[in-house]
Formats: structure tokens, sequence, C-alpha cells
């Protein structure tokens, strides 16, 4: 039970990530920052829990703000460059976020225990779960919680005119310019919206594993990050999910008895689902039809009846 | 913390020699780049690859050393070719994302091959010059580096005259500038852009090699610096600009170790990152680029 729990608390914050890209893929950029602003979310919330004593919901408030922030500074310089550019210019923000706290150490006195990052050694004590009685289940609960609140707002901003004008500048900027929209401001705004998910994803993900450094914050995570949407298909927030339900519980968790094979299928997967469907699993034409399919089955219910 | 103009400029000449291989990985990405307009995050992986199996091959077959150096850059060019028919070919032409994404597949694989075959340790590569080292003045200047330098810029040459003496050059250059029309000229241009995978991997190749001669070990742990380093170096170059990329693998090389005099190894990354954001903001178009090539 309780592995299972971790397998889902997992999925949960890697759903985060994977829609934080989402957001910003939506207009057609690919950004590797988001693992730099789970990052800060993960060390703010956790600062402010375990330094100030702060309660949670307010530290993961504040943690995502300041990510979402810090996206909203970045997104300025980066987003007048796209593309390639736009990629390398995220890669070098993550890493100056990472080596920042690697560089990064604040050791207070709390109630005669010294706490807080510790550069090269790690930020261990954010303990506010175990110290509040929170139970796992609770953890899972609240991440959950989390997770569904995100994917209904992403899933409401597609019905709305918000979506439309994302998908627009995705779909073909000149078009996007030419009928007034502010390109620049659609994607800054994009890039926050993206940078509050990942922050509060870091916060849950720093309390519910209770301890940070800034090995788990690499590139590598970034690129997870992105591969959800992709792998997933753009045309749908359930795509995002599928996806790291299929690498995260099916990949990483479930061929675990292929121990390091595992990595190397993961490489692999990639590269053969971008050349089989190039616009993600689940793509427009696999939505069409599925809808097509729901609507039939419904029309045939109410035949029958 | 205290320092002379002697440290400085010691520090100068240092990054400059180490800089040749940032070059070279960067005019492997301006290559790619410009052939395809993709990014191929697999490549520096690739360069590193190529030196293992030009390692591997010593102790497999008992070469002497210096086949490394050949059996190496010959790999990561059968290695680039794999790629481009991975990654690239069958992609449809307007989606940037598909390709990116598999090579960021690639990029895994091979660095978990690398790390499965070597049990993740580090494996010793052999020096070129161990013992040379030169004085000039008050300055000592590492022969091997030099060395490394010497053997970029032939490279270097090798490549320019490919690109501006040889009808395969024309036919990468008319390629990279308008697919459409090279291919209406009667430009094969997926041999083309094989070509130019094949050359730039062979040009990885070398440098993964001159890298791992010149610190002495070879590690999966290159890979993403170098990968790193190598898209900084294209974008400070300027994308798709050739003498962008070699002038920027320099300046990024002094930089980096003028950082590490002056602000010690652990901070020495953010100082040159924070110099890339700085192009970025001011010259978007990096110091050679053209707004046509910025993608």
């Amino acid at each position: 039970m309780t592995y299972l729990l971790g397998i889902l608390q997992t999925i949960g914050v890697h759903t985060l990530l994977g829609l934080s890209a989402y957001l910003l893929l939506l207009t057609g950029q690919l950004s590797l920052a988001q693992v730099g602003f789970f990052a800060i979310g993960a060390y703010v919330s956790g600062i402010l829990t375990v330094i100030f004593s702060w309660n949670i919901f307010a530290a993961l408030a504040l943690g995502s703000l300041m990510a979402g922030f810090f996206a909203f500074l970045v997104g300025f310089p980066a987003l007048r460059v796209k593309g390639l550019m736009l990629v390398v210019a995220t890669i070098s923000f993550s890493e100056i976020v990472r080596l920042f706290f690697f560089n990064l150490s604040w050791r207070v006195n709390v109630n005669g225990v010294e706490v807080g990052p510790d550069s090269t050694q790690g930020f261990r004590e954010i303990r506010y779960f175990a110290a509040n009685g929170w139970e796992q289940i609770h953890i899972v609960g609240l991440i959950w919680f989390v997770v569904m609140v995100v994917m209904l707002a992403l899933w409401w901003l597609d019905q709305v005119r918000a979506g439309a004008v994302l998908r627009a500048v995705g779909t073909d900027e000149l078009a996007a310019q030419s009928s007034g929209i502010n390109l620049t401001m659609v994607k800054v705004a994009a890039m926050t919206g993206g940078g509050v998910i990942a922050g509060i994803g870091g916060g849950l993900f720093a309390h519910s594993t209770t301890y940070v450094d800034h090995h788990t914050f690499v590139i590598l995570l970034a690129t997870f990050a992105v591969s959800y949407p992709i792998i997933g298909g753009l045309r749908s927030v359930i795509g995002t999910l599928l996806a790291v339900i299929f690498i995260q519980g099916f990949i990483i968790e479930g061929l675990r008895f292929m121990g390091d094979y595992r990595n190397l299928i993961f490489g692999l997967l990639i590269i053969l689902v971008m050349n089989m469907r190039p616009q993600g699993l689940l793509d427009g034409h696999l939505v069409a039809d599925i809808r097509k399919l729901l609507s039939k089955l419904t029309k045939g219910g109410k035949a029958d009846a | 913390m205290n320092f002379d103009h002697i440290d400085i400029i010691q520090s100068l000449i240092d990054g400059v020699l180490f800089g040749s291989i940032y070059a070279l990985i960067g005019l492997g990405f301006t290559l790619i780049f410009g052939a395809m307009h993709k990014l191929n995050l697999a490549y520096a992986a690739s360069s590193i690859a190529g030196a293992y199996s030009g390692l591997m091959s010593l102790t497999i077959f008992g070469l002497p050393p210096l086949m490394a150096f050949i059996i190496g850059p010959i790999m990561s060019g059968v290695i680039g070719l794999i790629l481009y028919f991975v990654c690239f070919r069958f992609m449809p032409r307007g989606n940037h994302l598909a390709p990116l994404m598999a090579s960021i597949g690639a990029l895994f694989f091979i660095d978990e091959l690398i790390i499965h075959e070597t049990s993740g340790s580090p494996m010793s590569f052999p020096a070129t010059l161990p013992d040379a080292y030169f004085f000039l003045g008050e300055f000592g200047i590492r022969g091997d580096l030099l060395l490394v330098m010497g053997f970029s810029f032939i490279l270097m040459a090798i490549v320019m005259l490919l690109l501006y003496r040889t009808k395969l050059g024309l036919g990468t250059r008319a390629t990279s500038q308008q697919p459409v029309a090279a291919l209406l000229c009667g430009i094969p241009i997926h041999r083309t852009n094989s070509a130019t995978f094949i050359l730039a991997g062979v040009l990885g190749g070398f440098a993964g090699c001159l890298l791992a001669a010149s610190v002495g070990v070879l590690s999966p742990l290159l890979t993403l610096p170098l990968t790193v380093k190598g898209l900084i170096v294209t974008v400070i170059g300027g994308l798709g600009s050739i003498r962008g990329a070699i002038v920027a693998g320099f300046a990024v090389g002094a930089a980096e170790s003028i950082f590490l005099l002056v602000r010690g190894v652990n901070e020495r990354d953010i100082y040159v990152f924070l110099l890339l954001f700085l192009f970025l903001v001011l010259r978007p178009n990096g110091l050679f680029g053209t707004t046509i090539n910025r993608d």
C-alpha cells in the first residue's frame, strides 16, 4: 500500500511538471526551464515551512507565486527568441537555478536544531507533514487534489477564448499576430502560468520527499517534463496524464525487473513514438475518433430506449 | 582572493586552448542546424560515444593508442548517420518538436548505453603528450592542449574547404538556404543531409577524443555539460554561422577560465549562463548571426 501510494505521489508530481510544460507548448514554445521553476517552488516553500514555520498552504502558495514571478522575469528575454534559442536559454536558466541552490547555504537554529539548505549536502529537514500528523494518504490526497484542480483549470482554459488564443499562437504566429494578438504577452502569460504550476509541484515534491538537493533538479527532469505532453499529445490535458502514467507507472515502475534496461527502453520509446506519431499518442485524429465513438454510443443508447 | 595579471593571462591562455574543443562541438551543432534548421540534442552524446568506441576498440583489439583518434571519429560519423535516420529523416518537415524530442530520446539512449556498458565508472583515456609543457616568458602552455588547438584548426580548415570548395558543400549550403528550391534544382537533399550529419559526427568524434585526452578520463558525466556548452557556443556565435561558432568557442572557453579563476569551480557555470542571457537580451542574433537564421 505504501508502495502504491508512493507511485501515486510520483505520478501526481510529474503530472504537474508535465502540465506546466503543456501550457507553454500550446503556444508552440518548448521550454526546459520548468525544472528551474520546480526547484524554486521546492526550495522557497521548504524554507518557509522549515525556517519560518509557515503553514503548508501559505508556503505552497508563496512558493508557486515566486516560481511564477521568476517565470515572468525570465519570460521577457527568453521569449524574444524562439525555437532552438529558447531551448538553450531555458536550459541555461534551469542550470543557473540549480547552481544557485547548489551554492546556497542558509543554516538557521530553529528550536535547538540547525536546519535549512546546506549547499552540497542538500536541504534535509522538510518534515512539515510528519511533524503535523499528516499520513501518507493525506499527502497523496493533497497532491491529487492539486492535480485535478490544475487539470480542470487547463481544460476550462481550452473552452474559452484564452485557449483559442494560445493555440492560435502555437499553430501560426504570423497569422495570430495579424489578427491582433500580442505574441509576447500571450507567451509570457503562458510562461508565468507554467511557472506557477511547476512551482506548486515543486513545493509538494519537497514536502512529500522531505529532502531535496541539486541533483534532483538536473536538466534530465526538464526533458521528462516536456516529454510527457509531447508524447501524450497536445490535443488534450488527458494526454499528459496518460503519458505520465505510462512512463512513470509502466516503464519506470512496471518494468523494474529489467533493471538498467528500463532507461534504454525509455529512450527508444521516445524515438519510436515520435516517428510513428509525431503529434503525440493522443493526437487530433484520435481525439475526434473518440468523440465520434462516444456520441455514437450515447445516440445508440437513446435509440434503444 | 588575490591574483595578478599573470594569473589572468595564464587562465586566458588555458581557456582559449581548451575552447577549441567547444569550438569544434559548436561547429558541429551549427552544421546540423544550418542543414536542417533543427536541433540535434544527441550530438554531443554521439561525440562522447564515438570517443568511447575508440577507447574500447583499443582494449578489445589491442591497438596502439593513436588508433582511438581514428576509430573514434569514424564511429561518431556512423552514429551521426544513424541519428539522422532515426530522429530526422522521416519526420514531417514543418514539425520542429518531434525531431527535437526524438533526439532527446536518443540522448537518453546513448547516455544510458554508455552507463550500462561501463557500469557508470569513468575510464582513463590515453594522453597525447603527457609531459610536454612549454614556457613562454612567465606563462606556461600545456603541450597537449596546444596540440588540441592545432588539430582543431586543421579540422576547421577542412570543413571550410569542404563547404566552400566542393560540390557537396555547395549542395549543403543550398539545402540550408532553401530546401525546396534545392530539391527542385536536383540536389538530393536527403543524401546531402546525411553527408552533413556524417561530417558533423566525425568532427564531434575528434572533439570527444580530444576532450577525453586532455581531461584524461572518459565519463558519461561529460555528455550533458558538453551538450550545454556546445549549445551556448552555437547561440553566442549566431545560429547557423560557422565563423561565429568558432570565435564563440574560443571566447566561451576563455570566459569560463576567467570565471573559474575569479569565482571558483562551483559558481563558474552560473556566470557562463548569465553571459548567454546577456547575449540573448542585447544581441539575440549572436556575434555573426543573421535574422534569417534566427529560429
